[in-house]
């Protein structure tokens, strides 16, 4: 221990303070349990505390007054308030301090709520244990020194990745808000998933026309500029300076290209159509779908072999197939990341995919549901549509760890995907309208149609006769070929309504109402260093008060990249990260917490051990000095690099060891009755 | 403390004082584990009130030091609480909370305390009742082991250290 020697703000400081310590009753919430008016008499004794105190509610006007009161008549320098949890009124109290003109992170919150006056019964018991709280507080107050928030500055752009729905509302709401915007999009065509849906749930809309609309209002923006087929390599920079590299695939088509078809039907080389999610193929130079954006093909550079037939048959005008990459830099102050997801591809032989070729995904259903589609609307066969069809829901999602197979990451996806229940009600009742004799039957483990409006179609579904059999997750469903020939498949089921009922459901179609899984964007994850959830969806800084924030500052989440939602849910957080980011531009800087690692130079022996430990790559090294370096700007104050340091060169501004200790030392130290006896027994 | 290493240290069957009460220092990361904290609290439930909590902004920040700091200065237990792994707020601290805290217990069984006196768990913010049983479960383990003492110990072997000094050990 003796080495841990040298804190960076020793106690010399502590004689010097004048502590105020506030105890507060909450009304009756902590004095119930607490002895709030011994609290205060015990902490009293503590060396430098001036006053000591309690209050009905410290943190209502009057509360706050006495503290601005107080600071001034008694020239108080450090203020402990011990009432609720930090969470809710820490910055209130900061707020209080600062208005008394004391540094706001001379401030210390000590929690008797939460965790003493609810979770201790005993009067007694709660009562020491606030008191050894309160007095840690005040020997720690008396090591805290004047911290000064980081403000940087910021530029009026932003950057949105993602040219799906959530990144044009995002880039649109943003530039209605006058800043500049960036729309990347890594395809060659805008509108992202949201384009191969065909009518949406709850109002029956077209997918395409709403999309068509909403593309038009965006690229109408003069301040909004668009890049597809633009990928995101790198990035450099903190909030208000992200500089980020981008390189632009050559789209080897531009405007002077006037009769696209003769292009296209000219290309020799076809592929699958990933768009119709392998139902159709396209050639190697196409459009994504009729009426995409921008309104010229594309050319998708790994199927197209550069034979020139394309060239030939527009007359030489308009295609360009030898062009090259390149690469731009983007500057801009804020980052919304709109990266959307991917339908859950089943395993092969999941439900008999891939085995039959009468197993379909719901998306793949949507697809030929279009008639704009790859089949013009109408499902395979003689025309008289399928005779019966069975929806399997929670596929790829709710999944059970030991019973479904897991994904290629290893994991099983075991949240709800929560836009399939209503997605797939939503195509059986289109089935239903097209082909009135089609029987259905719908294998669920709980029907989640849990949004406005979207009960109805359970509803409707169960009036138009969609048989519901709800199965076990443990014992899924099997897809079996049938063995007499009512039917080319059969699902077996247990049904639980009917007590485990075992069922045969003879089928001709079955759709997998699969679920939703994030996008691969584990360039950008490392890049911006978000936060990954376990479900592998980014992880906001608080999912209730916070929820369209990633922890590094100035990167917002708009869509799925966070988690599912459907087009409601992903319009409203889109809005909510433009204007989240939008406000944050406006202030014109950014504040952020000042507990920054510090480096003493005196101390450093430049082992580099700190550059390892940082997740942000916050530490660089002074070749010249032969030190550590902390960038203030990059620090988002974890203080891994305190813990790590082998000479205790680093101090973590607002948790240094010094502090830290104090608190320790008076949690242990004999407490105040003790005090007493051994005194008594000592003389 | 080399020297001290090859005897080993009793910490059990003392005779506890009729008085005696286990002191257990928390260290608790805010974002998950204290806020975990906090959910137990919400939820009323009742835990005893030995264990005082220690926030830092991350887990990653909890020095091995800052454990056996809290032995020396007469601590009867340590707790160390941070977010699931793959829910930090700073990505990976937790990771590295992960690489010490396994060695920082072993290192405590070689300096003579019972493992039963330090628990490392993870403890998200809905935690709360994860939060409450793993204080009843270092209590009641703390509290059948007996006092610790060690500033006691050490004073008694002439380690330097413990309370009576400045805080890191300095006269």
């Amino acid at each position: 221990m003796a080495h841990l020697g040298a804190a960076a703000d020793g106690p010399a400081d502590s004689r010097a303070s004048r502590i105020g310590v506030f105890v507060c009753h909450c009304g009756g919430n902590i004095s119930d349990v607490v002895d709030v008016e011994r609290v205060a008499a015990e902490a009293a004794r503590m060396p430098g505390v001036v006053l000591a105190t309690a209050h009905p509610f410290v943190c209502s006007d009057p509360g706050q007054a006495l503290i601005e009161e107080k600071i001034r008549e008694l020239e108080l320098d450090r203020v402990v308030v011990a009432a609720c949890s930090p969470t809710l009124h820490q910055t209130t109290f900061r707020r209080t301090v600062d208005r008394a003109g004391l540094n706001q992170y001379l401030f210390e919150h000590v929690n008797v709520r939460e965790q003493v006056s609810w979770v201790v019964e005993d009067r007694e018991a709660a009562t020491r244990k606030a008191s050894r709280l309160v007095r840690a507080a005040a020997a720690r107050a008396s090591h805290l020194v004047p911290l000064e928030r980081r403000r940087i500055p910021i530029q009026p752009s932003a950057l949105v990745i993602g040219g799906g729905v959530a990144g044009l509302v995002a880039a649109r709401d943003l530039a209605r808000r006058g800043m500049k915007v960036t729309l990347v999009e890594n395809r060659p065509f805008l509108g992202g998933r949201m384009a191969q849906l065909h009518t949406l749930f709850p109002t029956g809309e077209n997918a395409r026309d709403l999309l068509a609309g909403l593309i038009q209002e965006t690229a109408r923006e003069p301040r909004i500029r668009v890049l597809t087929g633009a990928h995101v390599i790198g990035s450099e920079g903190v909030v208000g300076d992200f500089r980020t590299r981008v390189r632009l695939e050559p789209r080897g088509v531009d405007e002077h290209l006037t009769y696209p078809g003769n292009a296209i039907a000219a290309c020799p080389e076809e592929t699958i159509n990933e768009f119709d999610f392998a139902l159709s193929r396209r050639k190697a130079i196409y459009m994504a779908y009729p009426g995409c954006y921008p309104p010229m093909p594309a050319v998708d550079w790994r199927s197209c072999t550069r034979c020139g037939k394309c060239l030939a048959a527009v007359g030489g005008k308009g295609i360009d197939l030898e062009g090259e990459p390149r690469e731009i830099e983007l500057h801009t102050g804020v980052i919304v990341l709109a990266t959307g997801y991917d339908p859950y591809e089943p395993l092969y032989g999941e439900y008999g995919y891939g085995i039959f070729p009468q197993v379909l995904t719901l998306q793949q259903l949507i697809r030929l549901l279009d008639p704009e589609g790859p089949s013009g609307g109408r499902l395979p066969g003689n025309g008289a549509g399928p005779g019966r069809v069975a929806f399997i829901h929670c596929v790829g999602a709710r999944q059970v760890d030991g019973v479904n197979a897991p994904g290629p990451d290893g994991k099983v996806r075991d949240y709800c995907a929560r836009t399939c229940c209503t997605g797939a009600l939503h195509a059986a009742l289109e089935l239903k309208e097209r082909y009135p004799r089609a029987r259905m039957t719908s294998f669920y483990q709980d029907i989640r149609t849990y949004g406005r409006f979207h009960e109805e179609y359970y509803e409707r579904a169960a009036e138009k006769g969609v048989l519901f059999v709800r199965y076990d997750p443990n014992h899924p469903p099997r897809v079996e070929r049938d063995r007499g020939d009512h039917s080319p498949l059969v699902v077996r089921a247990k049904d639980l309504l009917t007590g485990g009922l075992e069922l045969e459901v003879p089928a001709d179609l079955v759709v997998l109402a699969t679920g939703v899984v994030p996008h691969d964007i584990s360039e950008l994850i490392s890049m911006y260093r978000c936060a990954v959830g376990y479900d592998s969806f980014l992880l906001e800084v608080h999912p209730k008060l916070r929820p369209v924030e990633l922890a590094v500052s100035g990167v917002f989440l708009a869509g799925c990249c966070q988690g599912p939602m459907d087009i409601t849910e992903a319009c409203a957080a889109a809005s909510a990260a433009a204007s989240k980011a939008a406000a944050m531009i406006a202030q014109g800087q950014v504040e952020m917490d000042p507990f920054v690692s510090r480096v003493d130079e005196a101390l450093c022996t430049g082992c580099q051990t700190c550059l390892t430990v940082c997740p942000y790559e916050a530490i660089t090294r002074d070749v010249a000095r032969r030190v550590s370096r902390v960038s203030d700007a990059l620090c988002t104050g974890c203080g891994t690099c305190v813990a790590s340091c082998p000479s205790n060169a680093i101090q973590q501004c607002g948790f240094t060891d010094a502090q830290v200790i104090s608190e320790v030392d008076t949690l242990l130290a004999p407490e105040p009755a003790h005090e007493l006896v051994l005194a008594q027994g000592g003389s | 403390m080399a020297e001290a290493a090859p005897q080993p240290v009793a910490t059990k069957g003392e005779a506890a004082p009729a008085s005696w009460e286990p002191r257990i220092v928390a260290f608790l990361c805010y974002w998950c584990s204290y806020t975990g904290a906090d959910a137990a609290g919400t939820a009323r439930l009742k835990y005893p009130p030995n264990v005082d909590i220690i926030r830092v902004m991350c887990s990653g920040r909890i020095d091995p030091e800052l454990v056996t700091a809290a032995f020396a200065r007469g601590a009867d237990g340590v707790m160390v609480c941070g977010c699931h792994i793959g829910d930090c707020h700073y990505i990976a601290g937790n990771h590295k909370t992960m690489a010490r805290m396994p060695l920082v217990a072993r290192t405590l069984v070689q300096l003579g305390i019972d493992h039963g006196r330090f628990v490392h768990e993870w403890v998200s913010a809905a935690e709360g009742d994860k939060f409450a049983a793993l204080v009843e479960r270092i209590t009641r383990q703390v509290r059948r082991l007996g006092p610790l003492d060690w500033p006691r110990r050490m004073r008694e072997r002439g380690v330097p250290g413990g309370r009576g000094l400045g805080p890191w050990g300095e006269p």
